[in-house]
């Protein structure tokens, strides 16, 4: 007897609601996508749910206070907030590079590397 | 050039968010030789520099992208293709010349107060947040209440959290992504509340915000009460019926350190307001011909001062547009008058732009005022397109072709937004 | 020791202390709140009236002809905002017309300038848009409006400037009486003064208390105000004034200033003294009692909303005096018309300390006026020029809505600004459509590094009324002084 869960496609701002028919771990069909990227998320939140992580790190020497990282791609779902904890403990000296790599491999996630989501300047007369 | 504003320009862009930014880009390509950007705040970016989470540029730059990278990638872009950004200028003021120039009064910490010249004008100013004495909620008046695009930069640039017990009225995208951003911080984010029986937000940042955070989303409840003599103690929340009057028997009390308000947008039409610009009611923008020009002739307006977008991409695909047109009225290029007026009817809360003209590609935005699902756009007679659903929060865009209006006669086209099965295709 | 000290410092002990200035006496000003004028005179209407509509056999219509006629020079001097717009008191229908009548004829027995009695015709060629059914009016030109906390701040700063010596965030908590005179205990200090003024509003039973004195309770009384949209600048011209009557106790319609409409108060006595709230039923009272005055407000044009509380005392009237106290003076119980009157009350409480034996000598180094606040956005182009060249932070603007500028909001600062409310009143950054939604955290920046507080340390009003905490994954050690350009 097949199951039916239904999810919110995370994809895109569109937000496609999926309709995925399981019998038991066997995945029978996905429907209610409006692209390719639909069927694959409903896959992969069946199976382990995966989540993108954007925040911020204290800089020294710039503008703000904060700087905006991002992990560069999806982590399991539920080591999200222990891998916010390690980022929240990170503290650079600006200047700093969009792109720039702040920690690679986080919690030993192969990949999973902690960037820079923008620029910021030293400012002229931020102390050493 | 970064920090540069001399001589006189072909388009001024007033504002250097993703519309300024997508404006001066669209006038270069179109072949405007001088272009400037006018941005009020210390570094161009907009708001995007403060919305940290990703969603942003799948359109655009086939990516998804996080606001400050959008922003980062976009002013890039900007400034390779010789366009002048003035931060930190702050718009006082508009004039036109006797020959249409424009003088355009700017407020610079670089520059002091002095004017600059422009052929054509481009506003690009975004919008601001509707505040708690928008929609009156009684009490005390304790610090904490903050609209949630404040604390977004609180939490994001300054790294200062507006509270640690915090409750959300309001349910649009910033009120949810503020939810998911306060948790993840350390705060703890006692509920959202929804007036209305649906989230204006996406759906998924419904999941992604508050479902994978344990975050109650509370429709059809709004809060009735702020209680604090200093710093807000508590919040009385009530449901309300299907008309949107409180139900006070129902109501119960939320402890919390802090009110964040999180209902919605207006386009920040100070300046229009002072150039006596016509304005649309619905939207709160300028009303602007199929050049998305306004009722002054060479000034242009795009993105959220011209009406509240969900995308930012679609912000940027409409700058670009108005960036387009600017660049080619300041070189001489003057397109008919329009001469079709578009009207919002059934289920249409607004529709842009205001008039359309046979002969040209148009983008139409619009905005159901209800969900709706399956369901049928009808524009007047001669298009109809089917949409599996609308909602309010979602915005839609609608292509039409130039033949379009060739053959119509009538001065205005009314915009219908019906359910499918009254919308069977005509013959 | 101190020859006086001041306890409260609201409009009326801001007045005194400015008065006293111009003697070669000791001054000290004692305010509980962050800053003068946050209490009863930050939440008042505004208005300054003519005079008649207080009998002169009370205490409150004893001061009030004369404090009006003295805020011309005050406002000159001390370049607070003060616009002598007129007042009506209109009549609902004919048989209101003889207390018309007797409000003039009392009026001019105190010598209130230039009463007219107004037919209805007059009425509503005037004021087009007030109701059509009121049947006339008792115009005084005399009355005006100004914004009360910018008064508070002026009195204070000029007497500050003249030697006045000013706490803030000293609640007076205990009186011992000395041989000398009087002892007061904050929690910072000792404060001993020969002569000690009352002037604590709310609070002044309670700080009577302090010295053994229970000859009066102090009860407040509530007033809920709504301010209205821009849209309706310049509905009504002039503060309009219902009779008064069994029922309602007066709602009005007070063109600010600044030029904003404003209606109300309500009148609800109560007990707690901390309680501002607005509610549901104050705001369904005013607009239903304004909607009889002018039929084009509405409850949706409101854009902003508060409460004050006015200190009415059991006796129903001002409570001006020495007491069984030696020493200890009185200035209590001052509500309405108590604005209007301060200035006057000032002089006379003078003249109380005289008669009880402080000797005052003209200070021939008193500076009666003020610089006062720039207000960039009022000036003309060649003027913000000139500022902005000499000044960049002049071209930098930090309040989009009100036109504030980063120079302005230092200026404030530099003149006792010490919260987000304190900045908001001087300058209005905060006050426009976006209700600080943008300006906020510029403006405690701006705070936090002016003042060399951390910006945690910044309140909206003092007290416990905190902005913002740490976030709690940890700032770089050296964030705090990382600082913002």
């Amino acid at each position: 007897m097949p199951d039916v869960e239904h999810y919110t496609c995370l994809g895109c701002p569109m937000g496609c609601p999926l309709e995925l028919v399981h019998e038991g771990d066997e995945i029978i069909e996905v429907s209610g996508h409006r692209c390719t990227r639909g069927t694959k998320y409903a896959r992969q939140e069946f199976v382990a749910p995966q989540r993108n992580l954007s925040t911020t790190v204290a800089i020294h020497g710039a503008r703000w206070a904060r700087l905006p990282v991002k992990v560069v791609q999806p982590l399991p779902k539920e080591r999200v907030m222990e891998v916010a904890r390690i980022i929240h403990a990170l503290r650079v000296e600006a200047p700093v590079e969009m792109g720039q790599v702040l920690l690679e491999d986080v919690l030993g996630l192969p990949g999973a590397a902690v960037v820079a989501t923008r620029s910021m300047e030293r400012l002229p007369d931020a102390s050493g | 050039m970064m920090g540069r504003m001399e001589g006189r320009y072909d388009v001024v862009v007033i504002g250097g968010g993703p519309a300024g930014m997508a404006a001066a880009v669209g006038a270069r390509d179109a072949g405007a030789g001088r272009v400037l950007i006018l941005d009020r705040e210390p570094e161009p970016g907009g708001i995007l520099l403060q919305c940290i989470h990703s969603g942003f540029g799948l359109h655009y730059f086939r990516e998804e992208l996080t606001g400050p990278e959008y922003a980062q990638r976009f002013l890039e872009k900007v400034v390779d293709t010789d366009v002048d950004v003035l931060p930190g200028a702050y718009v006082s003021a508009l004039a036109v010349d006797s020959d249409g120039d424009k003088q355009v009064r700017v407020m610079s910490e670089t520059h002091g107060v002095s004017s600059v010249a422009a052929r054509a004008v481009v506003m690009a100013m975004g919008c601001r947040e509707r505040t708690r004495a928008a929609i009156r909620i009684p009490g005390d008046r304790p610090a904490g209440i903050y609209t949630a695009g404040l604390a977004q930069k609180l939490v994001n640039q300054m790294g200062y959290l507006p509270g640690r017990r915090i409750a959300i009225l309001g349910s649009g995208d910033i009120g949810l992504i503020m939810a998911r951003r306060l948790a993840l911080e350390g705060a703890e984010v006692v509920g959202v509340f929804e007036l209305m029986p649906y989230s204006n937000g996406l759906a998924r940042n419904i999941v992604q915000c508050l479902d994978d955070y344990g975050i109650p989303l509370h429709l059809s409840t709004t809060v009735s009460f702020v209680h604090g003599r200093e710093r807000v103690e508590k919040i009385t929340v009530a449901p309300v019926d299907d008309h949107l009057q409180l139900i006070p028997s129902r109501a119960w009390d939320v402890p919390c350190d802090t009110l964040l308000v999180s209902i919605g947008l207006i386009p920040d039409n100070e300046l229009a307001q002072r150039l006596a610009m016509r304005l649309d009611t619905n939207t709160g923008g300028p009303i602007v011909s199929s050049s998305l020009e306004t009722s002054l002739p060479g000034v242009f307006a795009c993105g959220n001062v011209l009406h509240v977008h969900d995308l930012v991409d679609y912000v940027t695909n409409e700058s670009l547009l108005a960036g387009q047109f600017a660049g080619e009225w300041a070189q001489g290029v003057r397109r008919p008058v329009d001469n079709v007026r578009l009207v919002p009817g059934e289920n249409v809360r607004y529709c842009l732009p205001h008039t359309l003209s046979p002969g040209r590609y148009h983008t139409l935005y619009m905005r159901a005022k209800t969900a709706l699902q399956p369901c049928r756009i009808r524009v007047g007679n001669l298009l109809e397109r089917t949409l599996p659903f609308v909602v309010p929060a979602e915005m839609i865009t609608l292509k039409i072709r130039p033949d379009l209006l060739d053959s119509y006669q009538d001065d205005t086209l009314r915009i219908d937004i019906v359910p499918a099965e009254e919308g069977e295709p005509r013959a | 020791m101190h020859d006086v000290a001041i306890i409260g410092g609201g409009v009326v002990g801001c007045a005194i202390a400015r008065e006293l200035s111009r003697y070669k006496v000791r001054v000290v000003l004692i305010e509980a709140a962050a800053e003068v004028g946050f209490g009863v005179s930050k939440s008042n209407s505004g208005i300054i009236h003519a005079g008649h509509q207080s009998a002169p056999d009370t205490g409150k219509g004893r001061f009030d002809v004369r404090g009006n006629a003295l805020f011309g020079q005050l406002a000159d001097d001390l370049k607070f905002g003060f616009r002598r717009i007129g007042a009506l008191v209109v009549a609902r229908d004919r048989e209101e017309l003889p207390a018309l009548q007797a409000l003039q004829a009392q009026g001019e027995a105190k010598r209130v300038p230039d009463l007219e009695m107004w037919s209805a015709n007059r009425l509503h060629r005037e004021e087009p848009n007030l109701s059509h059914t009121l049947t006339g009016a008792l115009y005084s030109p005399s009355a005006g409006v100004i914004n009360p906390y910018e008064c508070c701040f002026a009195l204070a700063e000029n007497a500050v400037a003249n030697g006045v010596e000013l706490r803030v965030e000293s609640p007076v908590q205990r009186i011992e009486r000395t041989p000398e005179g009087l002892l007061l205990h904050t929690p910072h200090e000792r404060i001993p003064a020969r002569f000690v003024l009352n002037c604590a509003g709310l609070y002044a039973d309670k700080v009577a208390e302090l010295v053994g004195l229970r000859d009066f309770t102090i009860r407040p009384r509530r007033g809920e105000e709504y301010l209205l949209d821009k849209r309706l600048q310049g509905l009504v011209r002039r503060i309009v004034y219902p009779l008064p009557t069994r029922l309602t106790k007066g709602i009005l319609i007070i063109p600010t200033f600044d030029g904003t409409m404003m209606v109300g108060p309500t009148a609800d006595d109560q007990d707690d003294r901390g309680d501002v709230r607005t509610t549901e039923a104050g705001s369904a009272q005013v607009f239903d009692a304004v909607r009889t005055l002018c039929p084009s407000i509405s409850a949706r044009d409101t854009i902003a909303e508060f409460a004050g509380l006015r200190p009415v005392a059991s006796t129903n009237d001002f409570i001006i005096g020495p007491t069984a106290v030696k020493g200890f003076i009185n200035v209590a119980g001052i509500q309405s018309p108590g604005l209007t009157a301060a200035p006057a009350i000032a002089e006379h409480v003078v003249e109380i300390l005289r008669a009880e034996g402080l000797e005052l000598v003209e200070d021939a180094a008193f500076e009666p006026s003020i610089a006062g606040p720039t207000r960039f956005a009022m000036l003309p182009l060649a003027e913000q020029q000139r500022l902005a060249a000499r000044n960049p932070l002049f071209a930098r603007m930090v309040c989009r809505c009100e036109l504030v500028t980063e120079a302005e909001v230092h200026e404030a600062i530099d003149h006792g600004a010490r919260t987000l409310d304190g900045l908001k009143f001087r300058v209005r950054a905060g006050m426009g459509r976006c209700q600080g939604g943008f300006c906020t955290a510029r403006c405690l920046e701006l705070l936090s590094q002016r003042l060399e507080r951390p910006l945690a340390a910044i309140t909206k009003r003092g007290g416990d009324s905190w902005m913002v905490t740490g976030l709690a994954s940890p700032q770089h050690p050296s964030a705090e002084e990382a600082g913002q350009p």
